[in-house]
């Protein structure tokens, strides 16, 4: 599985090579790209944070966390990515921020962090999706297609922590 | 998000203005150091995987990926318009590289051409079918962990790719068959 990841990377560079791309200045030019990213993303990220640390702070996420933990354990899903779940739908950066949280305090190979990593990788932001995707258009009947990708959404959370558990 | 926002951040102010005045500030600040570190690592990671797409872009690797998907998304989609076709394309070669970012803005030009023959069916299963994540290759996690120190950080290959083809076969299935059963429904149409 490690080789899929230098596999990507050397056929990229032979492709591009073959097609005498001169790759040094184009992979700056992408990184120029991903500077503008990230300092596009501090300003929320910085906001996020902020809430979730006072939201830790303040005793309210371990008062969320024990009050859906019960029906959560149901399912099979681990207490500790409540708030995961719960954010995921409406916020890419204050999900990665509790991703980020689980994976320094769980260690990265736990099977908290593997089950979190797992949701996280196959889930959306679909809230924030909705709104940037149909910003200024006529559709406005979304409600059916949305609970659909929430249904599904959960569903496959509940299926990563079952697979994570038997891996 | 702005909802949400405010709402945790007024009761949680509250909350802790109550039990513990003087660990807000140390919080807050806590919070924006969390922020920077995590947006370093982000960066490192954006630094490679847009530096790689930027490479696939200029050599013409991203084009062709999206020209053999096209006949599949026009059938899929039921749409003739070229553009269209193109955009949803690159939009899914994207989103299966694991590249959400780069993926949006196909994607809101792929459904600003639908617009135009009001393809509302075409559109909204676009957003479905984004919405439910179809990465392949979860770049961002595995870099996250990769960082954290994991012994072998893209072991949640599997587990991701099965959950993901889940999510989004429910996803269309549920959306399919909800326009089918419930066609007279004005929810649905």
């Amino acid at each position: 599985m490690a080789l899929i990841v230098p596999f990507i990377f050397i056929f990229v560079f032979v492709f591009a090579l073959i097609k005498k791309v001169n790759v040094y200045d184009c992979f700056t030019q992408g990184i120029t790209e991903a500077v503008k990213f990230t300092v596009s993303l501090l300003p929320c990220l910085a906001a996020i944070f902020m809430m979730c640390a006072i939201f830790e702070a303040s005793g309210l996420s371990d008062l969320l966390t024990n009050a859906l933990a019960p029906a959560f354990g149901f399912l099979g899903i681990p207490p500790e990515l409540t708030k995961l779940v719960l954010i995921k739908p409406f916020s890419g950066s204050g999900s990665l921020a509790y991703l980020n949280e689980i994976i320094n305090s769980y260690g990265a190979d736990s099977y908290i962090s593997r089950c979190a990593c797992v949701c996280f990788g196959s889930s959306e932001t679909v809230f924030y999706i909705s709104a940037v995707y149909f910003a200024g258009l006529k559709v406005k009947k979304l409600a059916a297609p949305i609970f659909c990708v929430l249904a599904a959404t959960f569903i496959s959370t509940v299926i990563a922590c079952l697979i994570c558990r038997v891996i | 998000m702005n909802v949400i926002f405010t709402a945790v951040f007024i009761s949680s102010m509250i909350a802790i203005a109550i039990c513990a005045p003087d660990r807000l500030l140390s919080s807050l600040l806590g919070g924006a150091e969390n922020a920077v570190k995590m947006s370093l690592t982000l960066f490192c990671i954006y630094a490679i995987w847009m530096g790689l797409s930027a490479l696939a872009e200029k050599s013409g690797l991203s084009k062709s990926m999206a020209k053999g998907l096209k006949p599949l998304s026009k059938k899929i989609f039921g749409t003739d318009n070229d553009l269209a076709n193109e955009c949803i394309a690159m939009n899914i070669s994207c989103n299966l590289l694991g590249l959400g970012g780069a993926a949006t803005p196909y994607a809101v030009k792929a459904i600003g051409e639908l617009e135009k023959e009001s393809n509302g069916f075409a559109q909204k299963l676009l957003f479905v079918i984004n919405a439910t994540s179809i990465q392949i290759l979860p770049t961002t996690v595995i870099a996250l962990r990769a960082s954290a120190g994991s012994v072998s950080p893209s072991d949640i290959f599997f587990p991701s790719l099965i959950c993901t083809l889940i999510s989004t076969a429910c996803a269309v299935g549920m959306y399919v068959l909800g326009r089918k059963l419930f066609a007279g429904h004005k929810k649905w149409r």
